[in-house]
C-alpha cells in the first residue's frame, strides 16, 4: 500500500462520526522502499488532491517524514527539491505488513503483502 | 531483374482498389526505393465496437489513416515499411497481418467447384513479393526481441525440451533464418526499428508469460538452433505454412474448410512451401465476407489479447478490450483511476502499463481475484526490473480488498472509475444484479468527482443496468454507448459523466 493510496482510504464502520474514519493510523511491521520514475508535473498536480496534513502524518509514522514542512511552500510547482521528497513519500514507500486503525472506534483493518482489507462484517456495515 | 525492380512492379499492383481511399503517400515508387517508400497496407482486428478506438490509437501512434471494414472488428491502414516495428506498439488490436490482396466484390462461380478452382487460380496472380518482405522483416523484428528476452530470462523446462526436437528441416530452416537474421542487421533501415524494440519488447515478453506456451517453444526453438548452428549455407528457405479460412455470408456454394484446403493446396504448389497446421512459419489467411474477399499474411502469431496478465481468473478481460474501456475516458495526467470490481486487474495492470502517469488502483472483495491482482502486477514488475539492475521498480499501482458496495474511499477522491461489472452468467447472478448495480453506482457517485469525474462500464445485464442508471440521472449524464461482443455475449460499454451534483450522504464521511 503506497501513501497515495493511504491518503484516500477511510474507514467506514458503521456510528464512525463524518469526517472521523480518517486518516486512518498506520502500524507498520514491514515497510518496502522502491524506485520509482520521478515525474515532477505528476507530484505538484497531485498535491492539491492530497490531504497534506494526513500524508505528514502517514509519513512520519513510517519513519520517512525526512523534513518535509508543514506548510506547503509557496509556488512549490518549480521547487524540484521539494518535489522529490514528496514524490518519495507518496509513491515510493510502501507498506508490505501492517494495520491501518480507525482513529475513531478503534477498528484494525490489516496490511497483508502490500494489500489492506477493508471489508467489513455484516454488523459493522451501514 | 533487380531486386528494387521487382519490388517496384509489384508495388503498382499491391495498393489499393479506390474504396481503400489512399492517403498522400506516393504510390509509384521510383528504382531506388527503400523501406521507407514501400508503403503496405496492414490489417487489424480489434474487439467488436471498438474499431473507431482503434482507429484513434493508429492514427495518434503511427499517424495514419484507418479504413473500417464492413467486416465488423477489422481496421486497415498504410504504412511505410520503416514503421512496421511500431504496429507491435498499438494496444487496441488483437491480431495484425498485411494484405496481400482486398477484393471489394468477388465474382463467385456458381458451383462449388468452379468456385474453388478460381481461388486455386487465384494464387499464382496474387502479388506477394512485398507482402512477404514484410513478413520477413516483421520475422526479424520478433527474432531480435526474443534475443533480449532470452539473455533477461531464466531457461525452463520447455526450452530443454525442444533442443532435442532439432529435425532436419528445421535444421534447413534456422540456417535460413539466422541468414535472413544477418541481412537484417545489416540493412541500415532497420535501425530507427531497433530502437523500438526495446519498447515493444514488453509485448513479446508478456505473450511468452501468458498461456502461449505453444508460441514460447516455437519461438525460443529457433533462438536456440539459430545460436547453435554456425554455419549458414543453406539457400533455399524450406518455410512451413498454413492457410486460416473466415467465411461470413449466405450465399457461399462453400465452406471455409473448403476454400482453405483448396486455396492451401494451391499455394503449396507456387511456393514449395510444407504445410504444417501447428508449427508453421507463415500464416496465410483468406477472408471471406460475403463478396470481400481479403487475402493476408499475419504478422502475430497469438492474439495479444492476454498480454500482461499472468494469472487468469474465471472472468479476465481481453488486455485489448481494457485498454479501449481506458481510452473511452481519456485520461488526463494525474487522473486517479479506479477499478473497483477489478477481478484480476486486467483494467488497472493495462492503465498502469499504458497512462503511467495516472496513478490506478484495484479493488475486489473476492480473496483470490485480489491476490492473482497481486501476482499479476508482481509479474509486471518483475518484467520492468529485467532491464536495470537489482533495485526494484515501481509502477503507479496498488490494490485493496474492499466491498464495492461499501467503499473505503474518500467522497469525490476519484477521477475515473473503469469497471466490468458482473455479467450474472459466470459471477454473481442477474437476481443479485437487481440490488447489486444501483448500489455500485450510487456508490461510485459519491467517490467520484463531481463535475470532471467520469465511468466507463461494461456490462451484459443492460436492462439491470439501464433500470438503475434511470434513477440516477441527477448524479450520472449517459455519455457514448459501444456495442461489444464479449465472449460470444452481446454487451455494452457505457461512458457516463459525473454530473456537478454532489452525492446525497447518507453516510457522510467528509
Amino acid at each position: 500500500m503506497k501513501l497515495l493510496t493511504h491518503n484516500m482510504l477511510t474507514s467506514h464502520v458503521r456510528g464512525v462520526r463524518p469526517g472521523g474514519g480518517f486518516p486512518l493510523r498506520i502500524q507498520a511491521t514491514e515497510v518496502k522502499v522502491n524506485n520509482v520514475d520521478f515525474n515532477q508535473e505528476f507530484v505538484a498536480r497531485m498535491i492539491p488532491k492530497v490531504e497534506w496534513g494526513a500524508l505528514l502524518e502517514a509519513a512520519e509514522s513510517l519513519g520517512h517524514l525526512s523534513d518535509l514542512p508543514h506548510q506547503l511552500p509557496p509556488e512549490y510547482e518549480n521547487n524540484e527539491d521539494f518535489l522529490r521528497k514528496v514524490h518519495h513519500v507518496l509513491l515510493e514507500v510502501e507498506v508490505m505488513e501492517g494495520i491501518l486503525k480507525c482513529p475513531d472506534s478503534g477498528r484494525e483493518f490489516p496490511i497483508t503483502k502490500g494489500i489492506p482489507n477493508m471489508l467489513l462484517s455484516e454488523e459493522e456495515e451501514t | 531483374m533487380s531486386d528494387i525492380e521487382e519490388a517496384s512492379d509489384t508495388l503498382a499492383e499491391v495498393n489499393l482498389d479506390d474504396t481503400l481511399k489512399p492517403l498522400t503517400e506516393n504510390l509509384e515508387s521510383d528504382p531506388n526505393s527503400s523501406l521507407k517508400d514501400i508503403v503496405v497496407t496492414i490489417g487489424a482486428t480489434v474487439p467488436t465496437g471498438f474499431e473507431l478506438t482503434a482507429a484513434d490509437e493508429v492514427k495518434e501512434k503511427l499517424g495514419s489513416q484507418s479504413k473500417i471494414s464492413k467486416d465488423r472488428g477489422k481496421i486497415y491502414f498504410e504504412i511505410s515499411l520503416e514503421k512496421l516495428s511500431q504496429v507491435h506498439r498499438l494496444r487496441s488490436v488483437d491480431n495484425l497481418f498485411v494484405i496481400v490482396q482486398e477484393f471489394t466484390d468477388y465474382q463467385f462461380k456458381e458451383t462449388k467447384e468452379d468456385t474453388l478452382k478460381d481461388l486455386e487460380d487465384l494464387v499464382k496472380k496474387l502479388p506477394w513479393t512485398d507482402p512477404l518482405k514484410v513478413w520477413k522483416l516483421n520475422t526479424n523484428l520478433k527474432k531480435k526481441k526474443t534475443k533480449h528476452k532470452k539473455q533477461n530470462q531464466q531457461s525452463s523446462a520447455s526450452k530443454e525440451k525442444l533442443n532435442d526436437d532439432g529435425g532436419k528441416d528445421r535444421a534447413n530452416q534456422k540456417d535460413a533464418d539466422k541468414e535472413l537474421l544477418d541481412h537484417a542487421q545489416n540493412t541500415p533501415d532497420l535501425k530507427s526499428a531497433e530502437q523500438n524494440t526495446e519498447k515493444t519488447q514488453e509485448i513479446i515478453v508478456a505473450d511468452d508469460q501468458s498461456d502461449g506456451k505453444d508460441e514460447f517453444l516455437t519461438i525460443t526453438g529457433n533462438e536456440n538452433q539459430a545460436g547453435d548452428c554456425k554455419k549458414g549455407e543453406a539457400e533455399d528457405q524450406v518455410l512451413k505454412f498454413r492457410v486460416t479460412c473466415n467465411r461470413a455470408g449466405d450465399k457461399h456454394s462453400f465452406t471455409s474448410n473448403d476454400a482453405a484446403r483448396d486455396f492451401g493446396g494451391a499455394v503449396q504448389d507456387y511456393f514449395q512451401w510444407k504445410a504444417d497446421m501447428t508449427n508453421f512459419d507463415v500464416e496465410v489467411l483468406l477472408n471471406i465476407h460475403n463478396n470481400e474477399v481479403v487475402v493476408g499474411i499475419a504478422l502475430t502469431e497469438e492474439s495479444l489479447h492476454r498480454r500482461n496478465i499472468t494469472h487468469f481468473g474465471p472472468t479476465t478481460l481481453r488486455s485489448t478490450l481494457a485498454y479501449g474501456m481506458l481510452r473511452l475516458c481519456d485520461p488526463q495526467p494525474t487522473d486517479i483511476i479506479i477499478d473497483p470490481m477489478s477481478g484480476t486487474g486486467a483494467i488497472p495492470i493495462e492503465g498502469a502499463t499504458e497512462w503511467p502517469s495516472c496513478y490506478h488502483i484495484a479493488g475486489d472483495n473476492n480473496p483470490q481475484a485480489v491476490k492473482r491482482a497481486a501476482n499479476n502486477i508482481c509479474s509486471l514488475l518483475k518484467k520492468n526490473q529485467n532491464k536495470e539492475s537489482g533495485t526494484s521498480w515501481g509502477i503507479p499501482i496498488d490494490t485493496i480488498q474492499w466491498d464495492i458496495c461499501n467503499l473505503p474511499l474518500r467522497t469525490s477522491s476519484v477521477d475515473v472509475i473503469v469497471t466490468d461489472m458482473p455479467f450474472g452468467k459466470r459471477i454473481g447472478s442477474k437476481k443479485k444484479n437487481w440490488d447489486l448495480y444501483p448500489a455500485c453506482l450510487m456508490e461510485m457517485s459519491r467517490i467520484c468527482r463531481p463535475g470532471t469525474g467520469r465511468a466507463v462500464l461494461l456490462t451484459q445485464d443492460r436492462k439491470c443496468f439501464a433500470k438503475a442508471l434511470s434513477k440516477m440521472g441527477h448524479l450520472w449524464q449517459k455519455g457514448h454507448t459501444v456495442w461489444v461482443n464479449v465472449g460470444g455475449l452481446h454487451a455494452a460499454v457505457y461512458l457516463l459523466k459525473r454530473t456537478l451534483e454532489r452525492a446525497g450522504e447518507k453516510r457522510s464521511y467528509w
